[in-house]
């Protein structure tokens, strides 16, 4: 039998496999040690850092929804400098490639997190999550206009020299012009999807569910969404793809590299499974070996460039 | 350790009164490292609705047999799917997860109050407990039958209440911790129950300097500390902000959050 080449290049990120934890579910790493080694991974990417620290909102935050999780986390953090001394060295022991996920409510918190990061011998890459709801310009979220979207890339890029994955809104109107808007202004590789804004009203109570009203949606029922905006995006892009939203099982990954990812990312899926992450690396292994698929890469964007 | 156990067998299903079950399954390396006051996280279904696990507390363990047994109240989708489960079926269980009691504690008198499906982890700490120090229950619920499984689970010293009066006093659990606490000083106090009665439990405590500590309870997602989901609001003894219910609790000193 085979032994397929599982690994991808990722902006410059060199992953053994293409399998990534999704930003927020994870924590800084140090929660499923006693399921699986983070080494098992492709990359390792952390909950969100912004300047300060962030107490986050109140609860309640989260809401099962069929097949999904609302959740109003509130980018709750300890603050880049908290995390540059209490948890970025835990990970000083480990091979996998950790990927800081970073968030602001304007362009200088962004360019601050992004030049304090890199700084860290750990961090091998950069995750500019641009969804992020309140923002400086007249409250409009960065991440919905593609103009503002570039804006907060190009500063960054001139404060860092790490690679830069941008992590696109599903809440947009075009996410291919988004998509551009960010390769154009020099981004690496980009990451989607991130939550759907939603809501859940309790009937008894007759208030809404989350204490932050909305939330983001996330779990298997946004799969469909996020595999055709991986589809949309990565044929219109020449930088990798990174696809996420509702993975749970490898069949669910293989489908995110068919429409075009070149890696996955698992978040709420790692709450149902805690070996979530390194079952789907198996089982992807195990698809190319069955299928006499030499690399991964061999399957990227497969659907659309064989039909 | 933290351990996930896709498949453990499950030895026993029982139904009692007010739609409460005892369950328990084999899964020798949770019932070794469980601690009282800590919980297992449960998939009730392989498919996705419900699409997140069930904390439960553990109730009862069986070390030797390597058995772990949970009491629980049906209550929704998840509880309704587990308490269709039989003997030989499996589950998908991860344990032991939490910040239990703390134990650290031997020859005194200690107060145990619970109130209906809240008695379930303060069972597992007198098991715990009972060898080295006197204590006393103070146990509440709606009638006789739903007091029933305590007797079948625990032989310690009990004091009831029932709001029909079927059994015991009629009324509050904290009329008894009151009338009691009237006659003697004890060490310590352990409360689980619903939030107005761990409210009143704390209010007593407070004015009579007796150190509690409180099982919480919240809606959680990952139930290892990775989603910062299950959040409660920190207590007089901490600054502002939130503490993890799956993790640094669900056990925490009554002023490590605020109940009031
Ligand atoms: C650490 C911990 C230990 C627990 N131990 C036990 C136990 O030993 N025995 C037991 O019977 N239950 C226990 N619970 C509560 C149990 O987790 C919930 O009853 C269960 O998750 C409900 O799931 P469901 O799908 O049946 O209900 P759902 O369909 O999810 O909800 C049905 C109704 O129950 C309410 N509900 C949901 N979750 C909770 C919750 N965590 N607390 C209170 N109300 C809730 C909902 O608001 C809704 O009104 C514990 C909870 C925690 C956090
Ligand atoms: C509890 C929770 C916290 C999250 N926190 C972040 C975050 O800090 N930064 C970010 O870019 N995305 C965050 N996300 C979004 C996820 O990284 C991911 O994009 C989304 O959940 C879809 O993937 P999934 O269905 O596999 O969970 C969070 C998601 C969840 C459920
Ligand atoms: S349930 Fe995820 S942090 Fe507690």
């Amino acid at each position: 039998m085979i032994k397929p080449d599982m690994s991808v290049d990722i902006g410059g990120i060199r992953m053994q496999n293409p399998v990534m934890t999704a930003s927020g579910t994870f924590g800084f790493g140090e929660v499923y040690e006693d399921f699986f080694s983070a080494d098992e991974l492709g990359a390792l990417v952390v909950k969100g850092v912004t300047p300060e620290a962030r107490i986050g909102n109140p609860p309640s935050r989260l809401v099962e929804t069929p097949a999904g999780l609302l959740n109003a986390i509130g980018l709750e953090n300890p603050g880049v400098e908290a995390v540059l001394k209490d948890y970025l060295p835990h990970l000083k022991g480990y091979s996998v490639p950790v990927i800081v996920n970073i968030a602001g409510n304007t362009i200088e918190d962004y360019c601050l997190v992004a030049e304090r990061l890199s700084s860290s011998e750990v961090v091998k890459g950069l995750e500019i999550n641009i969804s992020c709801p309140n923002v400086k310009a007249g409250g409009m979220a960065f991440g919905s206009h593609p103009d503002m979207a570039a804006q907060v890339v190009r500063a960054v890029r001139k404060n860092t020299k790490l690679p830069l994955i941008v992590k696109l809104s599903p809440n947009v109107t075009s996410i291919v012009e988004m998509a551009l808007a960010v390769e154009e202004a020099g981004a690496d590789a980009i990451s989607l999807i991130n939550t759907l804004l939603g809501m859940a009203i309790d009937i008894e109570t007759r208030r809404p569910r989350l204490a932050n009203i909305v939330g983001g949606l996330s779990g298997p029922a946004v799969k469909p969404v996020a595999v055709r905006m991986v589809w949309q995006v990565a044929q219109h892009v020449k930088i990798p793809v990174i696809g996420l939203g509702g993975i749970i099982t490898a069949e669910d990954a293989l489908e995110f590299i068919m429409a075009g990812a070149t890696a996955v990312a698992i978040g709420t899926g790692q709450f149902l499974n805690p070996r979530c992450c390194p079952d789907v690396v198996k089982g992807i292994f195990e698809y190319c070996q069955n299928n006499n698929i030499k690399r991964i890469g061999d399957l990227t964007g497969i659907a659309w460039k064989e039909a | 350790m933290k351990y996930h156990i896709p498949q453990a067998l499950v030895t026993g299903q029982e139904k009692k009164a007010e739609s409460t079950y005892l369950l328990s399954f084999h899964a020798p390396e949770i019932a070794k490292d469980a601690q009282p006051g800590q919980f297992v996280h449960i998939k009730t279904i392989e498919a996705y609705d419900p699409l997140l696990r069930r904390p439960i507390s553990i109730c009862y363990v069986d070390r030797e047999k390597g058995l772990v047994v949970l009491w629980y109240q049906v209550v929704g989708k998840g509880t309704k799917l587990l308490s269709s489960l039989k003997t030989g079926d499996s589950i998908d269980v991860i344990g032991p997860l939490g910040r239990g009691f703390d134990t650290a504690i031997s020859g005194e008198k200690i107060y145990l109050i619970g109130g209906g499906i809240g008695i379930a982890p303060l069972i597992f700490l007198a098991q715990s407990l009972k060898e080295e120090n006197n204590i006393t229950a103070f146990f509440g619920g709606k009638n006789k039958e739903q007091l029933l499984p305590v007797n079948q689970l625990t032989s310690i010293n009990c004091e009831l209440a029932t709001e029909d009066g079927s059994i015991g006093h009629q009324g509050f659990v904290t009329d008894l911790l009151l009338r009691r606490l009237a006659l003697e000083k004890p060490a310590r106090a352990y409360a689980c129950g619903p939030n107005g009665m761990l409210e009143q439990t704390a209010l007593i405590t407070r004015k009579h300097n007796l150190p509690l500590q409180v099982s919480l309870e919240s809606v959680m997602a990952c139930g290892v500390g990775a989603c910062l989901g299950c959040t409660c609001e920190k207590g007089s003894s901490g600054e502002e902000g939130w503490v993890k219910v799956c993790k640094e609790g669900p056990v925490f000193w009554e002023d490590e959050v605020k109940l009031l």
